[in-house]
C-alpha cells in the first residue's frame, strides 16, 4: 500500500487554516528590544491603511496618524477629548454671531522643521490647496474662503453658517505646509490645481510641516518611520523615533501579548480582546455604529416599506444580545451617533426587545412569514465578523416570525448594491470621517444622498423627522446643536428605515510603561507625540 | 490477444479488465481487505450514515441559537457551542450533509463533462482534439483554488455557484486522462473491425470506447473526492460556499479562526474535514494500486 507523497500533502492541506495560527506565531517573534526602558523608539502596530502622506489627500487611517504628527493645524484635539478644539498654530480666535466669520490669530515664532518661519501666507496656500486639488478630504473645506488679513491673522469664511469650522481646522487635513518647499516640488494652490498640483510624490517621501516629528522613510507596504523633530516649537515629544509597523491583527495579538516596552497596538478591538494579559492599558471610545437601513420604496419590496414591518423588526431584535456578540467596549444601540460624539443619545435610551409587540405588529401589518433578502459585506471590521452579527439578527426576526435569506456580498458589490438602493434590507457600519455628528443630517436625512439608496423620500418621511433635522442644522450654538441632534435621533429611531444596533469601541492597546496612549475619535487613532514614559 | 472477427468478446475483456483487477486475482488481496483501507471505509462508512441520519442524531437543531455562546465542550454540548450559542457537534452532523454530497455532485459533473469532450477529442481528432486540449491548458494554467474563487466571486456566492466552479476547474483532467485512454486504442483492430461491420462513431464511443477508458477515470474520481472536499471547504472558509447560516464545515472553520482561544469552535468541523478527506485519499490511492499497472510492481 503505498500513498504517494503528493496525495498526502492534499490532506494535510486540510490541516492549513490550523496552521494558519503557527505561521504567524512564527512571524510574531523578533519584536520587542525595549526592554530596558530608555530606548528612544515607540513602535506602534496597526494594520495599514495609507495610500499617501500628502495631507491635501490624505483620508485613510494609518496615513491621518502619520499627517498628524508631522504637520500641525490651526486648532487641534488634546488626549481623547473631541468635543472642544483648543489652540495649536492659531494661538486663538474668534467666532461671528451669524458663524460665517472665523478669524484665527496665529502664534508667534513657530518655524517649519527646516527652520524657515511658518507665516499667514502658508495658511492660505495650505488651506486653498486642500480645497482646489479636490482630493477626497477637500469636501470638509469646499464651501470656505480662506484669506489673510495680515502677517499673523487668516480669516476663514463660510458661504453658510457653520458652527464646526473651528473642528474641520483641526483636522489632519487642514495641515500646514511650507508653501515655498512645497511650491518648488509641484504644488499647486489655484482654482486649477486639481489639474496642476503634481506634489504627492515628493510629499509621500518628505515631510514639509512644522509638526512634532520629521519624515524618516516611507513605506506603504511595510513601515512608515518618524524622528523627531529638531526645531519643533512645542513640547518635544519623548520618543525620538516612531516606527508604525503594518501588521495584521492577529499577529498585532501575539506581538502584544509579549512586548514588554514602549509598544502600541490600533486594530485590537471586539472579542481579540479577550485573553489579552492584564499587564497591558487599553483606551477606547465607543464611536462605530452598526445599523440596519429598509427599504423605504414600495416598489423595490413592500414589505420593508411597510411601517409597520419597520417597527415589528426593531422590537424583535435582542439588542443586549447582538452588544455581547462584539465583545468588551460594545452597548446596545442607541440613536445613529455614536457614543464618542457630542449630540449622542444618552446610555438608557437603547432600544429594547418585545418579541410578543413584534408578532402583533406583523399581523396589524398583514403580513405573515415575510421573506426578506437581507445583504451585508462579508467583512470582519474592528474586530467583528459581520456575517455573525447579521446571523444573529436573522435568528431574532424568526422567532418573531420574519425569515430573513442572508446575502452575504464581497465589500466592493456590497458598495455598488447600496447605491444601486435595491437592497430591501442591508446592515453596515458607520464611523465618522470627522467628528461632526451633525453631517448625519446631510447624508441620512429624509431625501438627502445615502438616505435616497433606501428609497426614503421627503414624501414618504414624517414631516416631524424633517422639521428635526432642519431645526440641528439652523442652531448655531454647538450645546444647542447636540440637544436638537438627540432629538433628531429620537423621532428617527420612531420611523426612519435606519435602525441601530449597537456601538462599538476603537481601541489603543499599549504596554503599561507608556502615558498617553489615548484613543481619539478625532480621526488621527492616536497623537504619537503625545506618548510618553511614567 | 485481439480478435478481429469478436469484437463483443473484446469489448467485455475490456470491461472486466478493470473490474477484475478490484476483486485481486493473481496481482493480490482484493482492495477491501488491507487494513487502511477499512479504515477508510468504515469512517466514510461513518460519516454516510451521519449524513443520512443527522436528522436523529444530531441532538439539537443545527441553526438554533441559544444564550449559552461559547460553552466549551461538556455533557450538554460534546463538542461545545460557537459565538451563537449553536451546538457544534450538530453542525458538524448537519455538515456532512452538505459536504459529502456536493462533492459527489462536484466530482460526478466534472467526470461526465470531462469524460465527454474527452472521448470527443481522442476519437475525433484533428483540430477538435487541438482546440479542446488547448482549453484544458488554459485552466490547468490557473492554481485551482483562485480560479474557482474567481469565477465564484464572479458569479456570486452561493452553493449552485461555488459547486459550478469547482466543475470548471476540475473538468480538465478527466477529459486528459479519457482522451489519452482513447487515443491508446485508436488503432485498434476491433474499432477498425467495428467501423468494417458498419458501427457508427456514436455507437462506437458508446459501446467500445468508452467502457474501455472510464477505469482510469473512476480512480481518478475517487481520489478528487477528497479534493473537492477539501476545495468546498475552502471556498467556503473564504466566504464563497453555501451562504450562511448553513452548517458547512469551511465556513465553521473560519468563524472559530477568528478567536483561537475557543479552540474548539474551528477544530471539531477541522476534523472532520481532514477525516472525510483522508478517507477518500486512501480509497483512491487502493483503487489506483489495484487498477494502475505502474503502481502494481513489488506487490
Amino acid at each position: 500500500m503505498s500513498v504517494s507523497p503528493r496525495r498526502l500533502l492534499a490532506g494535510a492541506s486540510a490541516l492549513a487554516t490550523l496552521a494558519v495560527l503557527s505561521v504567524s506565531a512564527c512571524s510574531a517573534g523578533g519584536s520587542g528590544g525595549n526592554a530596558n526602558g530608555t530606548a528612544k523608539t515607540l513602535t506602534v502596530n496597526t494594520s495599514f491603511v495609507l495610500k499617501t502622506l500628502d495631507p491635501g489627500r490624505v483620508y485613510e487611517a494609518t496615513g491621518l496618524t502619520a499627517v498628524h504628527a508631522l504637520y500641525d493645524t490651526l486648532l487641534t484635539f488634546k488626549g481623547s477629548d473631541v468635543g472642544k478644539p483648543v489652540p495649536a498654530l492659531a494661538e486663538s480666535y474668534q467666532a461671528s454671531p451669524d458663524a460665517k466669520t472665523f478669524t484665527f490669530k496665529l502664534r508667534q515664532g513657530v518655524t517649519f522643521a527646516d527652520g524657515s518661519p511658518l507665516t499667514a501666507d502658508d495658511v492660505v496656500f495650505s488651506l486653498n490647496r486642500l480645497k482646489n486639488i479636490k482630493g477626497s478630504p477637500a469636501v470638509t473645506v469646499s464651501g470656505l474662503t480662506v484669506t489673510k488679513t495680515d502677517d499673523s491673522t487668516v480669516v476663514v469664511a463660510s458661504a453658510t453658517p457653520d458652527p464646526n469650522i473651528p473642528v474641520v481646522l483641526s483636522m489632519p487635513s487642514t495641515a500646514v505646509l511650507n508653501s515655498k518647499v512645497a511650491k518648488e516640488h509641484g504644488a499647486r494652490d489655484g482654482a486649477d490645481a486639481a489639474q496642476g498640483d503634481t506634489a504627492q510624490q515628493y510629499l509621500d517621501t518628505t515631510s514639509v510641516g512644522s509638526g512634532p516629528y520629521v519624515l524618516k522613510s516611507y513605506d506603504p507596504s511595510s513601515q512608515v518611520v518618524l524622528e523627531a523633530n529638531p526645531k519643533y516649537w512645542g513640547t518635544k515629544p519623548q520618543f525620538s523615533r516612531v516606527v508604525l509597523r503594518n501588521m495584521d491583527v492577529q499577529t498585532q495579538k501575539l506581538t502584544m501579548q509579549r512586548a514588554e516596552a514602549a509598544e502600541i497596538s490600533l486594530d485590537i478591538s471586539g472579542k481579540l480582546l479577550d485573553g489579552l494579559p492584564g499587564s497591558l492599558q487599553t483606551s477606547g471610545v465607543q464611536d462605530t455604529v452598526y445599523f440596519l437601513f429598509l427599504n423605504a420604496d414600495p416598489g423595490v419590496s413592500a414589505v420593508t416599506s411597510n411601517p409597520k414591518f419597520n417597527q415589528a423588526l426593531r422590537a424583535a431584535i435582542d439588542y443586549q444580545g447582538i452588544a455581547a456578540l462584539y465583545g468588551k467596549g460594545a452597548a446596545p444601540g442607541a440613536g445613529l451617533v455614536a457614543p464618542a460624539f457630542p449630540g449622542a443619545l444618552p446610555a438608557g435610551e437603547e432600544s429594547k426587545r418585545d418579541v410578543a409587540k413584534a408578532k402583533a405588529l406583523l399581523t396589524e401589518a398583514g403580513l405573515t412569514n415575510p421573506t426578506v433578502k437581507f445583504t451585508y459585506p462579508a467583512i470582519t471590521y474592528k474586530g467583528v465578523d459581520l456575517g455573525t452579527v447579521a446571523t444573529k439578527v436573522q435568528g431574532d426576526a424568526a422567532e418573531a416570525g420574519i425569515k430573513l435569506e442572508l446575502n452575504p456580498q464581497p465589500l466592493t458589490t456590497f458598495l455598488d448594491e447600496m447605491r444601486g438602493g435595491k437592497s430591501p434590507l442591508g446592515f453596515t457600519p458607520q464611523s465618522l470621517n470627522y467628528p461632526v455628528a451633525d453631517s448625519l443630517i446631510n447624508n441620512m436625512a429624509p431625501g438627502q444622498a445615502t438616505a435616497l439608496r433606501s428609497g426614503w423620500t421627503v414624501e414618504r418621511a414624517d414631516p416631524a423627522v424633517v422639521a428635526a433635522g432642519k431645526k440641528v442644522t439652523a442652531t448655531l450654538d454647538l450645546a444647542g446643536r447636540a440637544t436638537a441632534m438627540q432629538e433628531w435621533q429620537r423621532l428617527m429611531n420612531a420611523s426612519s428605515p435606519y435602525l441601530v444596533l449597537a456601538s462599538n469601541s476603537s481601541i489603543v492597546v499599549a504596554t503599561t510603561d507608556l502615558t498617553g496612549a489615548d484613543y481619539t475619535a478625532a480621526g488621527w487613532q492616536v497623537d504619537v507625540a503625545a506618548v510618553g514614559r511614567k | 490477444m485481439t480478435t478481429l472477427a469478436d469484437p463483443k468478446a473484446e469489448r467485455a475483456l475490456g470491461r472486466r479488465r478493470w473490474l477484475g483487477r478490484l476483486r485481486g486475482g493473481p496481482a493480490g488481496r482484493p482492495v477491501w481487505r488491507q487494513p487502511i483501507t477499512v479504515v477508510a471505509l468504515v469512517i466514510l462508512g461513518g460519516w454516510l450514515l451521519l449524513a443520512l441520519l443527522a436528522d436523529v442524531l444530531a441532538p439539537y437543531d443545527p441553526l438554533a441559537q441559544s444564550a449559552d455562546t461559547y460553552a466549551s465542550p461538556s455533557g450538554a454540548h460534546w463538542f461545545g457551542t460557537d459565538s451563537l450559542g449553536r451546538d457544534i457537534l450538530s453542525r458538524v452532523i448537519h455538515g456532512a450533509r452538505l459536504s459529502i454530497p456536493l462533492a459527489l455532485a462536484i466530482v460526478s459533473l466534472a467526470l461526465l463533462v470531462g469524460g465527454l469532450l474527452g472521448l470527443v477529442a481522442g476519437y475525433v481528432g484533428r483540430f477538435v482534439d487541438e482546440a479542446l486540449m488547448r482549453l484544458t491548458d488554459l485552466v490547468f494554467a490557473f492554481p485551482q483554488i483562485i480560479l474557482a474563487m474567481a469565477v465564484t466571486a464572479a458569479f456570486g456566492p452561493n452553493t449552485r455557484n461555488a459547486v459550478l466552479a469547482l466543475v470548471i476547474v476540475s473538468w480538465p483532467v478527466y477529459a486528459r486522462v479519457i482522451r489519452s485512454a482513447v487515443l491508446s486504442m485508436r488503432g485498434d483492430d476491433y474499432l477498425n473491425a467495428a467501423r468494417l461491420l458498419g458501427v457508427g462513431p456514436i455507437r462506437a464511443l458508446r459501446r467500445d470506447v468508452l467502457p474501455n477508458s472510464i477505469g482510469p477515470a473512476i480512480v481518478l474520481a475517487t481520489l478528487e473526492l477528497g479534493n473537492a472536499v477539501l476545495l468546498l471547504a475552502a471556498l467556503s472558509f473564504l466566504g464563497l460556499g453555501p451562504r450562511p447560516p448553513a452548517a458547512e464545515w469551511g465556513s465553521m472553520v473560519a468563524l472559530g479562526a477568528q478567536d483561537l482561544s475557543m479552540w474548539w469552535v474551528s477544530v471539531f468541523p477541522g476534523l472532520a474535514i481532514l477525516t472525510v478527506v483522508m478517507a477518500f485519499n486512501v480509497l483512491g490511492d487502493a483503487l489506483r494500486d489495484r487498477l494502475d499497472p505502474r503502481y502494481t510492481k513489488g506487490r
